[in-house]
Protein backbone atom coordinates (compact mmCIF):
# COMPACT_ATOMS: atom_id res chain seq x y z
CA UNK A 1 0.00 0.00 0.00
CA UNK A 2 0.81 3.56 -0.30
CA UNK A 3 -0.29 7.00 -1.06
CA UNK A 4 -0.46 7.68 -4.59
CA UNK A 5 -2.29 10.92 -5.05
CA UNK A 6 -2.76 14.03 -2.66
CA UNK A 7 -5.36 16.87 -3.56
CA UNK A 8 -5.24 19.68 -0.66
CA UNK A 9 -7.34 22.85 -0.71
CA UNK A 10 -7.32 25.45 1.66
CA UNK A 11 -4.96 23.16 3.90
CA UNK A 12 -2.77 25.89 6.01
CA UNK A 13 -0.23 27.56 3.53
CA UNK A 14 -0.58 24.39 1.16
CA UNK A 15 -1.35 25.92 -2.76
CA UNK A 16 -4.35 24.05 -4.03
CA UNK A 17 -2.73 21.16 -5.91
CA UNK A 18 -2.61 17.48 -6.82
CA UNK A 19 0.14 15.83 -6.14
CA UNK A 20 1.16 12.16 -7.61
CA UNK A 21 3.26 10.18 -5.17
CA UNK A 22 6.03 7.48 -6.47
CA UNK A 23 5.70 3.88 -4.67
CA UNK A 24 9.11 4.26 -3.23
CA UNK A 25 8.24 7.79 -1.65
CA UNK A 26 9.52 11.30 -2.08
CA UNK A 27 12.04 14.00 0.06
CA UNK A 28 10.51 16.89 0.29
CA UNK A 29 12.95 19.86 0.35
CA UNK A 30 12.36 23.47 1.66
CA UNK A 31 13.41 25.98 3.77
CA UNK A 32 11.95 26.81 6.71
CA UNK A 33 7.94 27.61 6.76
CA UNK A 34 7.55 27.02 3.04
CA UNK A 35 5.30 24.08 3.87
CA UNK A 36 6.79 20.87 4.28
CA UNK A 37 5.34 20.06 7.52
CA UNK A 38 1.75 21.13 6.41
CA UNK A 39 2.29 18.78 4.23
CA UNK A 40 2.87 16.06 5.90
CA UNK A 41 0.00 16.95 8.51
CA UNK A 42 -1.83 16.87 5.28
CA UNK A 43 -1.09 13.61 4.62
CA UNK A 44 -1.55 12.24 7.92
CA UNK A 45 -4.63 14.01 8.52
CA UNK A 46 -6.00 11.73 6.23
CA UNK A 47 -5.07 8.44 8.86
CA UNK A 48 -6.60 9.55 12.16
CA UNK A 49 -8.39 13.00 11.18
CA UNK A 50 -6.75 15.23 13.24
CA UNK A 51 -3.71 17.15 13.19
CA UNK A 52 -0.26 15.15 14.42
CA UNK A 53 1.01 18.48 15.69
CA UNK A 54 -2.10 18.81 18.07
CA UNK A 55 -3.95 22.01 16.09
CA UNK A 56 -6.97 22.64 16.01
CA UNK A 57 -9.19 22.19 12.95
CA UNK A 58 -9.62 25.85 12.62
CA UNK A 59 -6.30 26.12 12.88
CA UNK A 60 -6.05 24.31 9.51
CA UNK A 61 -8.40 25.98 7.35
CA UNK A 62 -6.48 28.75 5.18
CA UNK A 63 -6.68 32.10 6.62
CA UNK A 64 -9.55 33.78 4.80
CA UNK A 65 -11.41 30.37 3.50
CA UNK A 66 -14.02 28.94 5.10
CA UNK A 67 -13.10 25.29 4.50
CA UNK A 68 -10.39 22.81 4.16
CA UNK A 69 -9.98 19.72 2.00
CA UNK A 70 -7.78 16.79 1.90
CA UNK A 71 -8.24 14.07 -0.67
CA UNK A 72 -5.61 10.73 -1.04
CA UNK A 73 -5.51 7.46 -2.99
CA UNK A 74 -4.61 4.72 -1.46
CA UNK A 75 -3.39 2.06 -3.88
CA UNK A 76 -2.26 -1.58 -3.34
CA UNK A 77 0.33 -4.03 -4.53
CA UNK A 78 -2.32 -5.40 -6.88
CA UNK A 79 -3.41 -2.12 -8.02
CA UNK A 80 -6.91 -1.90 -5.96
CA UNK A 81 -7.19 1.65 -4.65
CA UNK A 82 -9.37 3.32 -1.56
CA UNK A 83 -9.73 7.11 -2.21
CA UNK A 84 -10.68 9.06 1.54
CA UNK A 85 -11.51 12.63 1.41
CA UNK A 86 -11.90 14.61 4.63
CA UNK A 87 -13.32 18.37 4.61
CA UNK A 88 -13.67 20.95 7.15
CA UNK A 89 -16.23 23.70 7.28
CA UNK A 90 -15.54 26.20 9.85
CA UNK A 91 -18.57 28.05 10.10
CA UNK A 92 -20.42 24.68 10.82
CA UNK A 93 -17.54 23.40 12.46
CA UNK A 94 -18.08 19.96 11.18
CA UNK A 95 -15.82 17.65 9.59
CA UNK A 96 -17.00 15.02 6.59
CA UNK A 97 -15.42 12.13 5.58
CA UNK A 98 -15.99 9.93 2.78
CA UNK A 99 -14.47 6.68 1.97
CA UNK A 100 -14.86 5.91 -1.73
CA UNK A 101 -17.00 8.84 -2.39
CA UNK A 102 -19.56 7.72 0.23
CA UNK A 103 -19.87 8.79 3.83
CA UNK A 104 -19.21 5.88 6.68
CA UNK A 105 -21.56 5.26 9.20
CA UNK A 106 -19.26 6.63 11.81
CA UNK A 107 -16.39 8.69 11.49
CA UNK A 108 -14.13 6.45 13.08
CA UNK A 109 -15.00 3.98 10.31
CA UNK A 110 -12.54 6.47 8.10
CA UNK A 111 -9.63 5.92 10.40
CA UNK A 112 -6.21 4.08 9.55
CA UNK A 113 -7.03 4.19 5.77
CA UNK A 114 -3.17 4.97 5.05
CA UNK A 115 -1.56 3.11 7.28
CA UNK A 116 0.62 5.66 8.37
CA UNK A 117 3.01 6.31 11.37
CA UNK A 118 4.73 9.89 11.59
CA UNK A 119 8.19 10.60 12.90
CA UNK A 120 8.32 14.27 14.07
CA UNK A 121 10.87 16.31 16.51
CA UNK A 122 7.75 16.95 18.90
CA UNK A 123 7.99 13.04 19.65
CA UNK A 124 10.06 13.66 22.39
CA UNK A 125 7.37 15.09 24.21
CA UNK A 126 5.85 11.11 24.28
CA UNK A 127 8.35 10.53 26.86
CA UNK A 128 9.30 14.01 28.85
CA UNK A 129 5.37 14.97 28.97
CA UNK A 130 2.85 14.15 31.58
CA UNK A 131 0.66 10.57 31.13
CA UNK A 132 -1.69 11.97 29.03
CA UNK A 133 0.40 12.31 26.37
CA UNK A 134 1.16 8.43 25.88
CA UNK A 135 -1.81 7.47 26.84
CA UNK A 136 -3.27 8.90 23.94
CA UNK A 137 -0.72 7.60 21.71
CA UNK A 138 -1.64 4.36 23.27
CA UNK A 139 -4.82 4.80 22.21
CA UNK A 140 -4.43 5.93 18.71
CA UNK A 141 -2.15 2.84 18.01
CA UNK A 142 -4.77 0.95 19.62
CA UNK A 143 -7.66 2.67 17.73
CA UNK A 144 -5.64 2.38 14.25
CA UNK A 145 -5.22 -1.12 14.76
CA UNK A 146 -7.81 -3.27 16.84
CA UNK A 147 -10.80 -3.57 16.03
CA UNK A 148 -13.46 -2.51 18.73
CA UNK A 149 -10.85 -0.40 20.49
CA UNK A 150 -12.00 2.98 19.66
CA UNK A 151 -15.48 1.80 20.87
CA UNK A 152 -14.56 1.10 24.09
CA UNK A 153 -12.59 3.90 24.56
CA UNK A 154 -15.41 6.03 23.35
CA UNK A 155 -18.04 4.52 25.64
CA UNK A 156 -15.40 4.67 28.56
CA UNK A 157 -14.79 8.29 28.44
CA UNK A 158 -18.80 8.81 27.66
CA UNK A 159 -19.90 7.43 30.65
CA UNK A 160 -16.40 8.63 32.91
CA UNK A 161 -18.10 12.13 32.16
CA UNK A 162 -21.31 10.90 33.26
CA UNK A 163 -20.36 9.71 36.35
CA UNK A 164 -18.18 12.20 37.27
CA UNK A 165 -21.25 14.67 36.51
CA UNK A 166 -22.82 12.18 39.15
CA UNK A 167 -20.38 12.47 41.68
CA UNK A 168 -20.54 16.17 41.71
CA UNK A 169 -24.56 16.02 41.55
CA UNK A 170 -25.04 13.85 43.84
CA UNK A 171 -21.35 12.89 45.80
CA UNK A 172 -22.42 9.31 45.82
CA UNK A 173 -24.73 6.70 46.35
CA UNK A 174 -27.28 4.90 43.51
CA UNK A 175 -27.26 7.35 41.05
CA UNK A 176 -22.86 6.93 41.01
CA UNK A 177 -23.03 3.39 41.06
CA UNK A 178 -25.68 2.93 38.45
CA UNK A 179 -22.87 3.95 35.72
CA UNK A 180 -20.26 1.51 36.96
CA UNK A 181 -21.30 -1.72 35.75
CA UNK A 182 -20.99 0.26 32.53
CA UNK A 183 -17.51 2.05 33.33
CA UNK A 184 -15.95 -1.07 34.50
CA UNK A 185 -16.78 -2.80 30.99
CA UNK A 186 -15.77 -0.52 28.60
CA UNK A 187 -13.05 0.20 30.92
CA UNK A 188 -11.64 -3.43 31.22
CA UNK A 189 -11.70 -3.37 27.76
CA UNK A 190 -9.32 -0.25 27.45
CA UNK A 191 -6.75 -1.83 29.54
CA UNK A 192 -6.57 -4.67 28.68
CA UNK A 193 -5.91 -3.72 24.97
CA UNK A 194 -3.15 -1.50 26.13
CA UNK A 195 -1.91 -4.22 29.01
CA UNK A 196 -1.43 -6.80 25.83
CA UNK A 197 0.06 -4.23 22.98
CA UNK A 198 2.55 -3.46 25.98
CA UNK A 199 3.43 -7.08 26.82
CA UNK A 200 3.25 -8.06 22.89
CA UNK A 201 5.73 -5.25 21.83
CA UNK A 202 7.71 -4.41 25.12
CA UNK A 203 10.61 -7.02 24.06
CA UNK A 204 10.62 -5.10 20.47
CA UNK A 205 10.68 -2.18 22.50
CA UNK A 206 13.98 -2.74 23.95
CA UNK A 207 15.54 -4.12 21.23
CA UNK A 208 14.85 -0.80 19.26
CA UNK A 209 16.29 0.96 22.06
CA UNK A 210 19.33 -1.30 22.91
CA UNK A 211 20.26 -0.19 18.72
CA UNK A 212 19.79 3.31 18.59
CA UNK A 213 20.89 4.23 22.00
CA UNK A 214 24.35 2.28 21.66
CA UNK A 215 23.47 -0.58 24.32
CA UNK A 216 21.30 0.59 26.39
CA UNK A 217 18.51 -1.48 28.39
CA UNK A 218 15.18 0.16 28.14
CA UNK A 219 12.31 -0.95 28.77
CA UNK A 220 8.40 -0.35 28.48
CA UNK A 221 5.82 -1.41 31.23
CA UNK A 222 2.33 -0.51 31.95
CA UNK A 223 1.47 1.30 34.87
CA UNK A 224 -2.26 0.87 36.09
CA UNK A 225 -4.49 2.65 38.41
CA UNK A 226 -5.66 -0.72 39.92
CA UNK A 227 -3.71 -3.63 40.70
CA UNK A 228 -3.50 -5.79 36.84
CA UNK A 229 -1.40 -8.68 38.34
CA UNK A 230 -2.01 -11.89 36.61
CA UNK A 231 -5.38 -10.63 35.14
CA UNK A 232 -5.46 -12.05 31.42
CA UNK A 233 -9.16 -11.91 30.80
CA UNK A 234 -11.77 -9.33 30.74
CA UNK A 235 -13.45 -10.62 33.37
CA UNK A 236 -10.55 -10.66 35.79
CA UNK A 237 -9.28 -7.20 34.64
CA UNK A 238 -12.93 -6.04 34.92
CA UNK A 239 -12.72 -7.74 38.80
CA UNK A 240 -9.62 -5.75 39.96
CA UNK A 241 -11.45 -2.52 38.36
CA UNK A 242 -14.37 -2.91 40.49
CA UNK A 243 -12.67 -3.91 43.55
CA UNK A 244 -10.71 -0.62 43.19
CA UNK A 245 -13.82 1.70 42.53
CA UNK A 246 -15.26 0.48 45.68
CA UNK A 247 -12.11 0.96 47.70
CA UNK A 248 -12.41 4.62 46.83
CA UNK A 249 -15.66 5.55 46.94
CA UNK A 250 -14.84 8.14 50.20
CA UNK A 251 -12.01 9.83 48.09
CA UNK A 252 -13.63 9.95 45.07
CA UNK A 253 -16.98 11.44 46.66
CA UNK A 254 -15.31 13.89 48.15
CA UNK A 255 -13.16 15.09 45.21
CA UNK A 256 -15.67 14.64 42.73
CA UNK A 257 -14.05 12.66 40.00
CA UNK A 258 -13.16 8.89 39.14
CA UNK A 259 -10.04 8.25 40.84
CA UNK A 260 -9.26 4.59 39.20
CA UNK A 261 -9.49 3.43 36.01
CA UNK A 262 -7.57 3.48 32.42
CA UNK A 263 -7.89 7.80 32.36
CA UNK A 264 -5.01 7.32 35.44
CA UNK A 265 -3.28 4.53 34.17
CA UNK A 266 0.39 5.19 32.31
CA UNK A 267 3.03 3.68 29.89
CA UNK A 268 6.57 3.75 32.55
CA UNK A 269 9.29 3.81 30.16
CA UNK A 270 12.23 3.33 32.13
CA UNK A 271 16.53 2.91 31.79
CA UNK A 272 18.73 0.65 33.52
CA UNK A 273 21.79 2.53 34.83
CA UNK A 274 23.84 0.19 36.76
CA UNK A 275 21.63 -1.49 39.28
CA UNK A 276 19.04 0.53 39.00
CA UNK A 277 16.18 1.51 36.82
CA UNK A 278 15.37 5.38 35.99
CA UNK A 279 12.32 6.63 34.72
CA UNK A 280 13.72 8.22 31.46
CA UNK A 281 10.56 10.81 31.91
CA UNK A 282 12.44 12.71 35.52
CA UNK A 283 16.14 11.37 35.05
CA UNK A 284 16.56 10.68 30.95
CA UNK A 285 19.06 12.42 29.23
CA UNK A 286 18.22 14.23 26.12
CA UNK A 287 19.20 11.35 23.42
CA UNK A 288 17.64 8.87 25.96
CA UNK A 289 14.46 10.11 25.71
CA UNK A 290 14.81 10.87 21.66
CA UNK A 291 15.59 7.33 21.29
CA UNK A 292 12.60 6.15 23.69
CA UNK A 293 10.48 8.28 21.46
CA UNK A 294 11.30 6.91 18.36
CA UNK A 295 11.49 3.49 19.14
CA UNK A 296 8.17 4.02 20.30
CA UNK A 297 7.75 5.29 16.83
CA UNK A 298 9.30 2.04 15.38
CA UNK A 299 7.05 -0.34 17.01
CA UNK A 300 3.90 1.58 15.57
CA UNK A 301 5.36 0.83 12.70
CA UNK A 302 5.57 -2.87 13.64
CA UNK A 303 2.24 -2.64 15.15
CA UNK A 304 0.94 -1.52 11.48
CA UNK A 305 3.06 -4.21 9.61
CA UNK A 306 1.37 -7.06 11.83
CA UNK A 307 -2.23 -5.69 12.43
CA UNK A 308 -2.94 -4.82 8.75
CA UNK A 309 -0.14 -7.19 7.18
CA UNK A 310 1.13 -4.12 5.03
CA UNK A 311 4.12 -2.27 5.33
CA UNK A 312 3.21 0.90 6.87
CA UNK A 313 3.63 4.87 5.05
CA UNK A 314 6.48 6.08 6.62
CA UNK A 315 6.13 10.10 7.48
CA UNK A 316 9.82 12.26 8.82
CA UNK A 317 9.17 15.62 9.51
CA UNK A 318 12.88 17.02 9.43
CA UNK A 319 13.11 14.06 12.40
CA UNK A 320 16.80 13.80 12.71
CA UNK A 321 17.21 17.72 13.46
CA UNK A 322 18.27 17.13 16.90
CA UNK A 323 19.60 14.01 17.11
CA UNK A 324 23.63 13.45 17.82
CA UNK A 325 25.30 12.20 14.92
CA UNK A 326 25.72 8.76 16.22
CA UNK A 327 22.03 8.23 17.56
CA UNK A 328 21.46 9.36 14.01
CA UNK A 329 23.51 6.56 12.17
CA UNK A 330 21.86 3.76 14.34
CA UNK A 331 18.60 4.68 13.57
CA UNK A 332 18.87 5.48 10.20
CA UNK A 333 20.53 2.07 9.62
CA UNK A 334 18.11 0.58 11.80
CA UNK A 335 15.16 2.03 9.17
CA UNK A 336 16.93 1.16 6.23
CA UNK A 337 16.59 -2.70 7.52
CA UNK A 338 12.68 -2.38 8.54
CA UNK A 339 10.93 -0.17 6.82
CA UNK A 340 10.76 -1.45 3.14
CA UNK A 341 7.32 0.72 2.38
CA UNK A 342 6.60 3.97 1.17
CA UNK A 343 8.83 6.79 2.71
CA UNK A 344 7.94 10.67 2.62
CA UNK A 345 10.38 12.66 4.43
CA UNK A 346 10.86 16.18 5.03
CA UNK A 347 14.73 18.07 5.29
CA UNK A 348 15.70 21.05 4.67
CA UNK A 349 18.67 21.05 2.31
CA UNK A 350 20.05 18.12 0.37
CA UNK A 351 22.76 16.97 2.95
CA UNK A 352 19.59 16.34 5.62
CA UNK A 353 18.17 13.72 3.39
CA UNK A 354 19.71 10.51 5.19
CA UNK A 355 17.46 7.88 4.52
CA UNK A 356 17.06 5.79 0.87
CA UNK A 357 19.43 8.48 -0.13
CA UNK A 358 20.28 7.00 -3.62
CA UNK A 359 16.58 6.38 -4.39
CA UNK A 360 13.87 9.00 -2.90
CA UNK A 361 12.61 11.11 -5.76
CA UNK A 362 13.32 14.93 -5.04
CA UNK A 363 10.37 17.54 -4.74
CA UNK A 364 11.13 21.64 -3.54
CA UNK A 365 8.59 23.39 -1.46
CA UNK A 366 8.40 27.17 -1.77
CA UNK A 367 5.40 28.94 -0.44
CA UNK A 368 3.25 26.04 0.08
CA UNK A 369 3.76 24.96 -3.48
CA UNK A 370 5.59 21.60 -4.63
CA UNK A 371 7.66 21.59 -7.43
CA UNK A 372 7.65 17.99 -8.23
CA UNK B 1 -34.50 40.32 13.89
CA UNK B 2 -37.32 39.90 10.92
CA UNK B 3 -40.34 38.15 10.35
CA UNK B 4 -38.76 35.59 8.38
CA UNK B 5 -35.55 35.62 10.37
CA UNK B 6 -37.31 34.59 13.24
CA UNK B 7 -39.36 31.57 11.28
CA UNK B 8 -35.54 30.19 9.99
CA UNK B 9 -34.95 30.24 13.99
CA UNK B 10 -37.40 28.22 14.89
CA UNK B 11 -37.33 26.27 12.36
CA UNK B 12 -33.33 25.55 12.70
CA UNK B 13 -34.41 24.34 16.21
CA UNK B 14 -36.46 21.37 14.97
CA UNK B 15 -34.70 18.20 14.67
CA UNK B 16 -32.48 17.01 11.79
CA UNK B 17 -33.50 20.39 10.14
CA UNK B 18 -30.13 22.52 9.50
CA UNK B 19 -30.36 26.44 8.64
CA UNK B 20 -30.26 25.63 4.86
CA UNK B 21 -33.39 23.21 5.43
CA UNK B 22 -34.87 25.80 7.59
CA UNK B 23 -34.39 28.97 5.04
CA UNK B 24 -35.93 26.14 2.17
CA UNK B 25 -38.87 25.67 4.08
CA UNK B 26 -39.68 29.59 5.02
CA UNK B 27 -39.29 30.36 1.43
CA UNK B 28 -41.90 27.59 0.49
CA UNK B 29 -44.16 28.84 2.80
CA UNK B 30 -44.09 32.18 1.71
CA UNK B 31 -44.71 31.32 -1.97
CA UNK B 32 -47.79 28.69 -1.12
CA UNK B 33 -50.75 30.29 -0.54
CA UNK B 34 -51.37 32.19 3.04
CA UNK B 35 -53.75 29.45 4.24
CA UNK B 36 -51.53 26.61 4.15
CA UNK B 37 -49.45 28.75 6.63
CA UNK B 38 -52.00 29.81 8.69
CA UNK B 39 -53.16 26.06 9.02
CA UNK B 40 -49.84 24.97 10.06
CA UNK B 41 -49.86 27.55 12.73
CA UNK B 42 -53.57 26.15 14.14
CA UNK B 43 -52.14 22.94 14.01
CA UNK B 44 -49.19 24.11 16.18
CA UNK B 45 -51.14 25.85 18.24
CA UNK B 46 -53.51 22.88 18.73
CA UNK B 47 -50.76 20.66 19.85
CA UNK B 48 -49.95 22.56 22.73
CA UNK B 49 -53.16 23.45 24.06
CA UNK B 50 -55.07 19.95 23.32
CA UNK B 51 -51.96 17.84 23.83
CA UNK B 52 -50.67 16.51 27.47
CA UNK B 53 -48.97 13.90 29.08
CA UNK B 54 -51.37 10.84 29.98
CA UNK B 55 -52.49 11.12 34.01
CA UNK B 56 -51.77 7.10 34.53
CA UNK B 57 -47.96 6.66 31.85
CA UNK B 58 -46.89 9.90 30.43
CA UNK B 59 -47.70 9.28 27.03
CA UNK B 60 -48.71 11.41 24.94
CA UNK B 61 -52.74 12.07 25.05
CA UNK B 62 -55.63 14.72 24.14
CA UNK B 63 -57.50 12.57 26.93
CA UNK B 64 -56.91 12.46 30.61
CA UNK B 65 -55.75 8.94 29.85
CA UNK B 66 -54.24 8.22 26.55
CA UNK B 67 -55.74 5.39 23.67
CA UNK B 68 -53.48 2.54 26.01
CA UNK B 69 -53.59 2.89 29.61
CA UNK B 70 -57.85 4.01 28.38
CA UNK B 71 -58.12 0.30 27.24
CA UNK B 72 -59.32 -2.38 29.26
CA UNK B 73 -58.01 -4.96 27.70
CA UNK B 74 -54.57 -4.02 28.27
CA UNK B 75 -52.41 -5.90 31.21
CA UNK B 76 -52.18 -3.68 33.67
CA UNK B 77 -49.19 -6.02 35.63
CA UNK B 78 -47.09 -6.05 32.69
CA UNK B 79 -45.51 -2.35 32.61
CA UNK B 80 -42.74 -1.49 30.25
CA UNK B 81 -40.50 1.73 31.03
CA UNK B 82 -39.27 3.81 28.58
CA UNK B 83 -37.29 7.16 27.64
CA UNK B 84 -39.68 8.97 25.69
CA UNK B 85 -43.41 8.86 24.74
CA UNK B 86 -42.13 7.90 21.08
CA UNK B 87 -41.24 4.95 22.07
CA UNK B 88 -44.55 3.91 23.27
CA UNK B 89 -45.21 4.33 19.35
CA UNK B 90 -42.29 2.37 18.50
CA UNK B 91 -43.56 -0.74 20.48
CA UNK B 92 -46.99 -0.37 19.89
CA UNK B 93 -45.79 -0.51 15.59
CA UNK B 94 -44.31 -3.74 16.63
CA UNK B 95 -47.78 -5.05 17.83
CA UNK B 96 -46.83 -7.63 19.92
CA UNK B 97 -46.97 -6.20 23.51
CA UNK B 98 -50.13 -6.28 25.42
CA UNK B 99 -49.48 -4.64 28.60
CA UNK B 100 -49.00 -0.48 29.93
CA UNK B 101 -46.30 1.82 29.61
CA UNK B 102 -44.47 4.23 31.86
CA UNK B 103 -42.59 6.97 30.13
CA UNK B 104 -40.27 8.35 32.09
CA UNK B 105 -39.82 11.72 29.57
CA UNK B 106 -35.59 11.62 29.67
CA UNK B 107 -32.83 9.63 31.00
CA UNK B 108 -29.83 9.89 33.68
CA UNK B 109 -27.63 12.06 31.88
CA UNK B 110 -26.17 13.96 34.82
CA UNK B 111 -23.68 16.14 32.34
CA UNK B 112 -27.33 17.82 31.39
CA UNK B 113 -28.11 18.08 34.60
CA UNK B 114 -30.82 15.33 34.54
CA UNK B 115 -30.56 13.14 37.87
CA UNK B 116 -33.28 10.82 39.21
CA UNK B 117 -35.36 13.60 40.71
CA UNK B 118 -35.31 15.18 37.03
CA UNK B 119 -36.37 11.93 35.69
CA UNK B 120 -39.57 11.59 38.26
CA UNK B 121 -38.54 8.17 39.50
CA UNK B 122 -40.90 9.19 42.28
CA UNK B 123 -43.80 8.81 40.25
CA UNK B 124 -42.51 5.22 38.57
CA UNK B 125 -42.34 3.89 42.22
CA UNK B 126 -45.36 5.31 43.40
CA UNK B 127 -47.22 3.21 40.74
CA UNK B 128 -45.06 -0.09 41.67
CA UNK B 129 -45.76 0.14 45.12
CA UNK B 130 -49.59 1.25 44.37
CA UNK B 131 -49.35 -2.59 43.59
CA UNK B 132 -50.78 -5.38 40.87
CA UNK B 133 -47.73 -5.09 38.68
CA UNK B 134 -45.87 -8.35 38.25
CA UNK B 135 -43.15 -7.22 35.82
CA UNK B 136 -41.15 -4.06 34.87
CA UNK B 137 -39.56 -4.63 31.65
CA UNK B 138 -36.55 -1.49 31.72
CA UNK B 139 -36.95 -0.53 27.79
CA UNK B 140 -34.01 2.04 28.34
CA UNK B 141 -32.60 2.71 24.66
CA UNK B 142 -29.42 0.80 23.82
CA UNK B 143 -26.95 3.69 24.68
CA UNK B 144 -24.51 4.13 27.66
CA UNK B 145 -27.11 6.31 29.39
CA UNK B 146 -30.54 3.87 28.72
CA UNK B 147 -28.24 1.54 30.36
CA UNK B 148 -27.42 3.33 33.67
CA UNK B 149 -30.96 4.14 33.85
CA UNK B 150 -31.89 0.62 33.65
CA UNK B 151 -29.22 -0.22 36.48
CA UNK B 152 -30.22 2.42 38.07
CA UNK B 153 -34.28 1.96 38.53
CA UNK B 154 -33.28 -1.41 38.61
CA UNK B 155 -31.35 -1.14 42.27
CA UNK B 156 -34.73 0.45 43.21
CA UNK B 157 -37.80 -1.50 41.85
CA UNK B 158 -36.40 -4.78 42.45
CA UNK B 159 -37.13 -4.14 46.37
CA UNK B 160 -40.75 -3.58 45.58
CA UNK B 161 -41.60 -7.10 44.56
CA UNK B 162 -41.75 -7.09 40.65
CA UNK B 163 -39.97 -9.13 38.71
CA UNK B 164 -37.27 -6.59 36.71
CA UNK B 165 -36.18 -7.29 33.26
CA UNK B 166 -34.74 -5.83 30.09
CA UNK B 167 -34.90 -6.20 26.67
CA UNK B 168 -32.89 -8.82 24.46
CA UNK B 169 -29.44 -8.03 23.27
CA UNK B 170 -30.53 -7.79 19.84
CA UNK B 171 -31.54 -4.13 19.66
CA UNK B 172 -27.46 -2.45 18.07
CA UNK B 173 -25.63 -1.32 20.70
CA UNK B 174 -26.34 2.73 21.13
CA UNK B 175 -29.39 2.98 19.09
CA UNK B 176 -32.55 4.62 20.00
CA UNK B 177 -35.82 2.52 20.02
CA UNK B 178 -36.97 5.14 17.55
CA UNK B 179 -34.97 3.73 14.67
CA UNK B 180 -35.37 -0.08 15.17
CA UNK B 181 -37.73 -2.11 12.99
CA UNK B 182 -40.81 -3.51 14.57
CA UNK B 183 -39.67 -6.75 14.20
CA UNK B 184 -36.00 -6.76 16.29
CA UNK B 185 -38.22 -4.68 18.83
CA UNK B 186 -40.98 -7.71 19.02
CA UNK B 187 -37.68 -10.22 19.23
CA UNK B 188 -36.22 -8.14 21.93
CA UNK B 189 -39.28 -7.76 24.19
CA UNK B 190 -39.95 -11.83 23.75
CA UNK B 191 -36.60 -12.41 24.43
CA UNK B 192 -36.02 -10.01 27.55
CA UNK B 193 -34.39 -11.28 30.59
CA UNK B 194 -33.86 -11.11 34.25
CA UNK B 195 -32.06 -8.36 35.01
ZN1 LIG C 1 -51.25 6.33 29.49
Amino acid sequence: MHLSRLEVRNFRNLAAQVLEFPPGGVALLGENAQGKSNLLEAIYYLETLRSFRGAREDHLVAFGKSFFRVEGEVQGEEGEGAVVAVAFDRALRKKRLTLGGREPQRLGDGLGTLGAVVFAPSDVGLVSDGPGVRRRFLDLVLSLNRPGYLQALQAYRQILGQRNAALRMTGGGASVEAWDSGLVRAGARVVLERFRWVERWGERYSRYFFRISGGEAGRIRYHSSFPLAGAVSEEEVAEGFSAALGGTRHREARLGSTLVGPHRDDLVLTVEEGERERELRDYGSGGQKRTAALALRLVEAATIREARQREPVVLLDDVFAELDAARSERVLALMEEEEAGQVILSAPKESDIRLRRHTLVRWRIRAGRVET
Amino acid sequence: MSAMERLVQEFSRLPGVGPKTAVRMVFHLLKRPPEEALRLARALEDLTRKIHPCRECGNFTEDELCSVCGDPSRDRGLLCVVEEAFDVGAIERAGRYRGVYHVLGGRLSPLDGIGPEQLGVERLLARVVGGGIREVILATNASVEGEATAVFLEGLLRPLGPRVTRLARGIPVGSDLEYVDGSTIAEALEGRREM
